[in-house]
């Protein structure tokens, strides 16, 4: 048993050591993988279960109750804040309101992917596999316990006659058969799966309280209207997400990309909207060869 | 037809392989990111066109309080904050698209959520540009939006036509409500109801009206792929809503370039029109 494969479960490392090969590929997939000459290893996995911390009021991490109030904040981060023009004070009346970009979730995300995608990596290295393709991955709560669980799983793979990837770490992607034959006909050679979630809390202002409840109340307006604050914490949410990726790319290239957005709300204008983004990063390591133009034909039967 | 020389995808693989064994060389390049399958990269590169970014839009809009409330006729507030939402979420995709120095964007997933007292419009695309910059040096002021794949886009521009815009259109009206006399009296007969037909296809003639005149704000001279929805709203089952969308197209060769499509029979037909056993005779 390799170094890598010394956190495995007993079970996993038996499997792993068995003659036999395993594999999450379809038929058609299987044939186009031997084409290639990726001989398939074994069925690799990697988990993950995470808990999230309270984040709520009276943690160190919430924003706090008014504008000024330190909070787990990162420098940078994304933060905009609203502030009531009615120009009066009540108990009732949300005088300011916050966009902010939930870092500290973020991370927590990040770790629970990161950890269980380099378990995966280290089952696959510990077959001496070059890379792990048709890899799916699940990010979802845990038998209704409040905690949630990251899987990955893949089919580990060998280049025949081919070098070993720098630092022996495989290469992965979540494509397959044709789609990934004809990736390495262009050109294009998959490096990593790269995915980033960006969570960003809504605090709502009176003038979005009133707005997301149907405009009534102090001064709301009585006809349609943008509702900015909301609007511009989806599009930050979507562009923090991109920024998140972009930075895991360093200048290669994301393909198939897959944006899943997941809103709560939380009261009247209050929301959560959580971001991922995911998609293969891939590598030109050959010139394009464009394709002759297609020719449009028409099926008989 | 020209023979595509076959490609020895092993050596391919093996090229690729060799090239992860060295560190990638640091640059500065953002790096292309699209929602778009290889297949669809490919097609937009045959055509010319190349992907330059994942770009979004949306916008949320309120709707007043108490428009879902019983009544009669067009519910117009519902109608004028749907048709806001998807135009400034159109905007916002724009922007977005011009900043990434994109030319248009292609293959818009558009989702739409009518909540009681907003509307939701999120629309998700891959800005392209041609791949010889040269013959489009200048960024359109406004590039084109459409919900049309990668492969319709291809056909499209082949045929000499352009897709300009989304065309978008809403309606919401109120189930029409019959007297009890009318009831009671309807309940024996077979009986068109007339103030049910006129509502329903006034709002669905209105839905597609709006559709066409925002076709023709984008200076379009038609619309493809037109999809329509309708149904009651899930909050509000006295109230039904009619949405039609589609991409907005122009004529941009001098003519229509007919494609000439080549016939195919496949032979993988999967309807056995003879069978063997039947020559056995009874």
């Amino acid at each position: 048993m390799s170094d890598a494969s010394a956190d495995l479960p007993e079970a996993a490392v038996r499997r792993l050591d068995s003659a036999a090969f395993s594999s999450g590929l379809t038929v058609p997939d299987f044939a186009a993988c031997l084409e290639l000459g990726l001989q398939p290893l074994a069925l690799v996995q990697g988990f993950c279960v995470m808990s999230w911390r309270w984040y709520g009021a009276g943690s160190a991490y919430m924003r706090g109750m008014n504008p000024y109030a330190p909070g787990g904040q990162v420098q940078g981060a994304y933060a905009e804040t609203y502030r009531c023009p009615h120009g009066f004070v009540s108990a009732e009346h949300r005088m300011w309101g916050q966009n902010l970009e939930q870092t500290w979730v973020e991370s927590a995300w990040a770790q629970g992917y990161g950890t269980s995608y380099n378990r995966m990596l280290e089952e696959a290295a510990s077959l001496g596999a070059h890379g792990v393709i048709g890899v799916a991955d699940r990010v979802a709560e845990l038998a209704d316990t409040g905690t949630v669980e990251f899987h990955f799983l893949g089919t580990a793979v060998k280049v025949m006659d081919g070098p070993p990837p720098l630092g022996g770490v495989p290469w992965t992607t979540y494509l397959a058969g044709q789609r990934l034959t004809k990736s390495i006909e262009a050109g294009f050679m998959p490096v990593a799966v790269v995915a980033a979630m960006a969570s960003v809390r809504v605090w709502a202002y009176c003038m979005t309280e009133y707005l997301m409840e149907g405009s009534r109340g102090w001064g709301g307006p009585t006809s349609p209207q943008q509702v900015e604050q909301v609007s511009k914490a989806h599009m930050a949410s979507r562009q923090l997400a991109r920024k998140h990726v972009r930075e895991q790319l360093a200048g290669d290239t994301l393909h198939g990309a897959r944006i899943d957005v997941v809103k709560r709300e939380l009261a009247q204008g209050d929301e959560v909207i959580d971001c991922t983004l995911r998609g293969n990063r891939m590598r030109r390591f050959k010139d394009f060869d464009v394709v002759p133009p297609p020719r449009p034909t028409v099926r008989l039967g | 037809m020209t023979d595509i020389p076959a490609v020895d995808v092993r050596a391919e693989m093996l090229s690729g392989a060799k090239s992860l064994t060295v560190a990638a060389a640091p640059t500065k390049s953002r790096g292309v990111t699209s929602d778009l399958s290889i297949d669809e990269a490919l097609l937009l590169h045959a055509a010319g066109w190349e992907p330059v970014d994942l770009v979004c839009g949306v916008s949320v809009v309120s709707v007043p309080m108490g428009v879902w409330n019983w009544g009669q006729g067009e519910i117009t507030s519902a109608a004028a904050g749907h048709n806001a939402a998807v135009r400034e979420a159109s905007a916002e995709l724009r922007n977005e698209c011009v900043k990434v120095q994109g030319h248009g964007v292609v293959g818009v997933r558009v989702d739409v959520e009518v909540h009681p007292h907003h509307i939701d419009v999120e629309l998700t695309g891959t800005a392209v540009r041609p791949v010889n910059q040269g013959a489009h040096p200048a960024v359109p002021a406004s590039p084109f939006i459409s919900d049309l794949s990668a492969r319709d886009f291809t056909l499209l521009a082949g045929a000499g036509w352009m897709p300009v815009g989304l065309a978008f259109g809403a309606s919401f009206v109120y189930a029409p409500r019959r007297s009890a006399g009318d009831t009671m009296r309807q309940k024996t007969q077979n009986i068109e109801l007339t103030n049910f037909t006129e509502a329903m296809y006034a709002a669905r003639e209105s839905a597609m009206e709006r559709m066409q005149q925002s076709a023709l704000d984008v200076h379009g001279q038609g619309v493809v792929e037109v999809k329509v929805t309708e149904g009651p709203m899930h909050f509000a089952r006295h109230a039904v809503g009619f949405t039609a969308w589609g991409t907005a197209v122009r004529l941009v060769a001098d003519a229509h370039q007919f494609v000439q499509p080549q016939v195919i029979l496949p032979l993988d037909d999967k309807i056995v029109a003879f069978e063997a056993q039947s020559l056995r005779g009874a």
